[in-house]
This record gives C-alpha cells, sequence and structure tokens, in this order.
C-alpha cells in the first residue's frame, strides 16, 4: 500500500521534469490578436503570417539558439478587437504565460498602447502592422516595427507624377475617416502641396459607408488631374466601380492601399487598370535575403502552397517579424531578453520583406516601400529603382 | 446640374435602402422582434448570388428565383423551432437571442468563405442611363426597380391575400385575431419567412453592386434601423417612403456637409422625426 503513493511521486516528479525540458526547447512568442470583433479579418491575416512563419522555423528543425535547436510555438489571445483587452492580453501573455518575445497586437493604437507593457517586463516586441511615427517616439527600447512612417509611401509616388506629368496641378483627395486611411490621406497632402500642385478637394467619408456617389460626383464637377483615394478593400471596390459609373476619368488615380490586395483586382476587374498605389511590400518585389525564406519568390509560393492564396503587405509583414526575431536570436545565440534586444537594435540584414535595420526609435528605417501600378490585370512596381519593373501609365478607362 | 445628380443617387440608393429594411419593418411591426440576424441573412443571399454566378454562370436576377423561396422556407422554419419559444418573453430577450444567432451567422460564414471580399462581375457590364449630363448606373437602377416591384408586391400580399390579412390582424392586435381563429404561431412565421425572404432576396441584388464579406451585415442592419424608424414600423410603404428619404438625405448631406457627416445627418433627422412624429413617416397600427 505504501508504494502507490511512492508510484504516483515519482511519475508526478517524472512529468514535470519533462515539462520543464519541453518548455526550455520551445521559444514562446506571444500573439494578442483580435480574433473576433470588427478587426477580425485583420487578425486572420497576421495569423497566417506567424503561423507560417512559424511552421516554416520548425520544419527545418527549429531556431538555432547557441549549440541547439529550438522550436517555435505562438501564443495566440483574443483582445476581441478592444485596445484596452489588448494591453490586458500582453501583460496576461508576459507574467502568466511566460512567453519569451511578444508580437504587438493589431495596428498602431494597440501597438503604442501595449508597448508600455512589453517595456515594463523588457520584452523584445515586434510590432508588425504600425506605422505612425508616434507609436515609436517614447524612448522606448524594447519595441521594433517592421513598417516605416506613412510620409514614404506618398513622397515616391508623388516625386515620379510631378517628373513624368508636368501636368498634374489639380488633386482631389477622399479619405476613408479612420487612423491609417487618414493618416496617410494629410500625408498626400503635405507632398502634393510641397511640390506646388493644387488640392482642390479634401474630404473624409464615414466608415461603413455604402454610398460615394455624392462626394464622387463634387470631386468630378471640380475636374482634378490626380485623385487620391483612401480606404480598405470594400470601400474602394465600391468606390471604384462608382467612379466608373460617373464615369470619372482623371491622368493619375492613386488609392492606397486596397490595390496592394488580390482581392481588389479580382472585384474590379477592367477598373483596375492603371491604378497606381504604395504599400510596405508587395508580391512583386524582389529581394535575396538572409531570412529562412531567403527570396520574396520563395515566401510567396510558399505562401501560395499554404494558403492558396497570394500574400498581401500585412501578411508578410507578420511572417517578417518571426523573421527577423529568428534571425535576432540566432545572432545573440541565446533567447536571453537582453541579448536578443541588442541583435535587433544592431541588425543590418537582408530579408525577403527587404533590408531590415532599424532606426534609433526602433521603427525600421532601410524600407523603401514599393510603387506600383496595376498594368494588364497585374501590379508592376514602378519605384525603387533596384526592383522595377515598369513605367507609370497615365490615364485610367 | 450637380444637384440633379445627387438627387438622381439619392433616390437610387433610396431603392437600395428601402430594399434592406423592408423585410426588417414587416418582422419588428408584427412580431414585436428587433431582428439582429437581418443584416447577416442579406450577407447570405449576396454569397447566394456570388457562387450561383461564379459556378454556374446564373445572373442574380434569376437567382433571386432559388433565394426566395429558399430564404422563406429557412426563416419559417427558424421562427418555427426556435424565436417562437421566446416571442412572449421581453424585447430584449428576443434581441438576445437573434444577436446570438447573429454572431453564429458571421462566425459560420467566417470558417465557411473566409473573411476575403468577394465581388460579382457581370460581364458586360450593363452600363449607365445617361439623361443629358446626369448619369445613373443601370444595375443601381435596376436594382431599385426591382426592389421596389418586389415590396409592391409584399404590400398587395397583406393587403389582399387571406394569409395577409391575418399578418396585419395580428399585427393590429394579437389576442382578438387568436379569438377570430388565426393561428398566431403560424403566422409568425409566415411572417418571419417573407423576413427571411426579403433580406435574401436584397442580398443577391446588393451582391451586384456591394463587395461580399461576413461582417458586412452589420453595416446593413444599421441602415434598416433608421428607415424602419423613419417611415414607421411595420409598414411596407413605411419602408420605401423612409428608404428614399434617407438615400436622399444622406446624397445631399455629403454634398453641403462632407461626406463623413452624412450619416450624422442622417440621425439627425431621426431625432427630429422621433420628437415629431414617433410613430414615423407613414406609422400607423395596421396601416396595410
Amino acid at each position: 500500500m505504501t508504494k502507490t503513493p511512492l508510484l504516483l511521486g515519482t511519475l508526478v516528479a517524472a512529468v514535470f521534469a519533462v515539462g520543464a525540458a519541453t518548455a526550455q526547447d520551445v521559444i514562446r512568442i506571444g500573439a494578442p490578436l483580435p480574433i473576433t470583433g470588427p478587426l477580425s479579418p485583420e487578425a486572420v491575416k497576421q495569423q497566417r503570417g506567424y503561423d507560417l512563419w512559424a511552421e516554416t522555423a520548425n520544419r527545418a528543425g527549429g531556431v538555432q539558439v547557441g549549440g541547439k535547436r529550438m522550436k517555435v510555438e505562438i501564443v495566440y489571445v483574443d483582445y476581441q478587437s478592444n485596445t484596452p483587452r489588448a494591453v490586458q492580453a500582453a501583460e496576461k501573455l508576459i507574467t502568466q504565460d511566460k512567453v519569451n518575445f511578444l508580437f504587438s497586437p493589431f495596428g498602431s493604437g494597440a501597438a503604442k498602447a501595449a508597448s508600455s507593457v512589453s517595456e515594463k517586463y523588457q520584452v523584445p516586441t515586434i510590432a508588425a502592422t504600425a506605422s505612425s511615427a508616434q507609436v515609436y517616439d517614447q524612448g522606448y527600447k524594447y519595441l521594433f516595427g517592421t513598417f516605416t512612417p506613412n510620409d514614404t509611401l506618398t513622397e515616391p509616388l508623388s516625386d515620379m507624377v510631378k517628373k513624368q506629368a508636368a501636368g498634374v496641378q489639380r488633386v482631389a483627395i477622399l479619405a476613408r475617416n479612420d487612423l491609417f486611411p487618414l493618416a496617410i490621406a494629410q500625408e498626400m497632402e503635405k507632398s502634393a502641396k510641397k511640390r506646388g500642385m493644387n488640392v482642390v478637394y479634401f474630404e473624409k467619408y464615414a466608415i461603413g459607408t455604402l454610398d460615394h456617389a455624392s462626394a464622387l460626383s463634387q470631386i468630378k464637377s471640380q475636374a482634378p488631374h490626380w485623385i487620391f483615394a483612401t480606404g480598405y478593400t470594400n470601400d474602394l471596390i465600391l468606390m471604384r466601380k462608382q467612379m466608373g459609373d460617373l464615369k470619372i476619368e482623371a491622368p493619375v488615380v492613386t488609392m492606397v492601399a486596397a490595390p496592394a490586395y488580390q482581392e481588389w483586382i479580382d472585384g474590379t476587374g477592367k477598373l483596375a487598370e492603371n491604378v497606381s498605389s504604395a504599400a510596405w511590400w508587395h508580391p512583386a518585389v524582389r529581394y535575396k535575403g538572409k531570412d529562412l525564406f531567403g527570396t520574396t519568390e520563395n515566401y510567396v509560393k510558399l505562401f501560395q502552397a499554404k494558403y492558396k492564396a497570394i500574400p498581401d503587405y500585412a501578411e508578410a509583414s507578420a511572417s517578417a517579424a518571426g523573421a527577423i526575431f529568428q534571425l535576432a536570436i540566432e545572432k545573440a545565440g541565446t533567447i536571453d531578453k537582453q541579448k536578443v534586444r541588442d541583435a535587433l537594435a544592431s541588425m543590418n540584414e537582408m530579408t525577403f520583406w527587404g533590408p531590415v535595420k532599424f532606426g534609433p526609435t526602433g521603427q525600421i528605417n532601410s524600407l523603401e516601400p514599393p510603387v506600383f501600378q496595376i498594368q494588364k490585370g497585374k501590379p508592376l512596381v514602378l519605384h525603387p529603382q533596384s526592383i522595377r519593373q515598369g513605367e507609370l501609365q497615365l490615364g485610367i478607362k | 446640374m450637380l444637384t440633379f445628380q445627387i438627387l438622381a443617387n439619392g433616390l437610387v440608393l433610396g431603392g437600395l435602402y428601402a430594399c434592406i429594411a423592408s423585410g426588417f419593418s414587416l418582422v419588428w411591426g408584427v412580431l414585436n422582434v428587433i431582428n439582429i440576424l437581418h443584416g447577416s441573412i442579406i450577407v447570405l443571399g449576396g454569397y447566394l448570388a456570388f457562387f450561383a454566378h461564379a459556378k454556374l454562370g446564373i445572373h442574380p436576377f434569376l437567382s433571386i428565383l432559388v433565394a426566395a423561396p429558399l430564404f422563406y422556407a429557412a426563416g419559417y422554419v427558424l421562427q418555427r423551432t426556435l424565436i417562437n419559444r421566446m416571442i412572449a418573453a421581453p424585447v430584449l430577450l428576443t434581441l438576445s437571442l437573434t444577436f446570438g444567432l447573429d454572431l453564429m451567422a458571421q462566425n459560420g460564414m467566417l470558417l465557411a468563405f473566409t473573411a476575403d471580399f468577394r465581388t460579382l462581375i457581370i460581364e458586360p457590364p450593363l452600363g449607365v442611363l445617361a439623361l443629358g449630363p446626369v448619369v445613373i448606373p443601370i444595375d443601381r437602377l435596376l436594382a431599385m426597380l426591382l426592389a421596389l416591384a418586389l415590396t409592391g408586391l409584399l404590400y398587395l400580399l397583406l393587403s389582399r391575400s387571406r394569409i395577409g390579412r391575418a399578418v396585419v390582424a395580428v399585427r393590429m392586435d394579437r389576442e382578438a385575431a387568436a379569438l377570430m381563429g388565426v393561428s398566431v404561431k403560424r403566422i409568425y412565421a409566415v411572417t418571419f419567412g417573407l423576413g427571411a425572404m426579403m433580406a435574401g432576396v436584397s442580398g443577391t441584388l446588393l451582391a451586384m453592386i456591394y463587395p461580399i464579406s461576413p461582417l458586412t451585415g452589420t453595416v446593413y442592419l444599421g441602415k434598416a434601423f433608421v428607415v424602419c424608424v423613419l417611415g414607421g414600423l411595420g409598414s411596407v410603404p413605411g419602408a420605401m417612403v423612409g428608404g428614399i428619404a434617407l438615400g436622399i438625405v444622406e446624397s445631399f448631406g455629403a454634398l453641403w456637409f462632407g461626406p463623413e457627416n452624412a450619416a450624422t445627418l442622417s440621425f439627425l433627422l431621426l431625432i427630429v422625426v422621433l420628437l415629431v412624429k414617433p410613430t414615423g413617416l407613414l406609422g400607423r397600427k395596421g396601416y396595410e
């Protein structure tokens, strides 16, 4: 009879020992995401990006940490599209789930809110979808981001239009009244004015707008040379369609960020032709990286094999965030938080996402976001020069 | 000229709003159920039209012939099996029930169809109708006319047919209708079926105009709410009038106060109507 407790005790000890051993061999990265609620479609994209990285790394045996290989595990927590909950989720991941590193919650607002938690616990954190400079100007040491500031999207495009279409003077801007779409529209206004162009129309439309006909009729009456519209896929499919319905034409039509998504190109059909755009990354770019994915082509191929879809910049950024952690861990040779943080801060590597080097605030400053245009149903990169595939075409039908 | 174009835009948009709202108004008016699921049923109608077009090449106008009986039957069964059990409960409970069903529908659609936006493109495009400098897209015009016709049919059904009169009788006085031998439960199910049918059919029409994705139902639901209260609960012509009023107010609101204030203006109008004529523009008990 006395043997049973002893046996049980041994078993329990053994289970604990095994548990401890696995915990040590796994790198755990926390990912608070808006899995439910209005932002859930974005969470799906982030998850696809993270999962592809984790799966690819594990298939290769894991991440090389000093002399051994460690598997990676991503711990997801749903913050229900509610920013205060995102902060709680980040804290829970660090204190209870004991994650080694963190991916920021979605978008600039939530990433900024949660960054104070990772700073407090000194956990290296990579934001895959935060572009606003205000996220990074808090003097934090543990926050890094894969998106350059918003003006890096509008400046190269404005230069190109100014140079190649000298007649473009009148600019009309229609923006979704939402954080990123509005911020990028305001950058566009600055870029246009800086080059002596005349902004003849600047209006915002509400989230959930089901009709753009009034705004577009007004734009038409202003006869602009350049129409710059911002919004998400559904907004800009509807808007482009209504522009066609109202017979609106202009030498340059730019939409951010929808044309970066294949869904937008499919959803607008022939109307997509010659619409220009800019994003932080595009599947058409060509980089030869030192990360686990290697070339951009290979990344796109792996993504297509797993999800039967072409990755967009948000999905690729999530995968890049994982790949960047991996490069930093392998360089540090340990999962010590301080050392990995230092490796991130001093990183200067080429990846499938583009060149990765973080500025003093932690925001990436090496990346030149591509400008592209839909030509013959396919996106062609117009800028940067090193990966250019075509010339800017004027006029839409 | 801009004024005429905006007026045309507003009228066409109003027709679509009427189409979105008529079924919702009927269910709310007769059953006193705020059917949060309504928006998702519209989206499901959109998916039906999309897949019928993509896989079988069926034009969305023809899909209506399938959508109407299908969604009627689904609505009837849903009411009979689930919502009827709660029908006597306070309105907040039925609201919670349809809210829960809506969450299930949204997440089910996310799983089944993913969050991707899908667009139904008709080739060759239907083009536009040009009346001088004023242009009206034909797909929207046809959708509006069809919506008007359907709403008219629903009105005829309610005012002329035996079952329609029973629906109106139940709406006016449930107890009295029951005493006259009307099977209230059956009428409830018929009404909910009609509401679901209108939602599903609007979905197939809207598929030609709006991108389809699982969570867009919420936006339709918001519009349906405003249209119903504007036009008067439970009144089919009320939904028509409310829809067109909303379409015109939003269009001119966008012109005069900027597109971001168009929705604010429509909600201001809503408050004014609630203060001045709380039953809505055409709201009168038992109007049909």
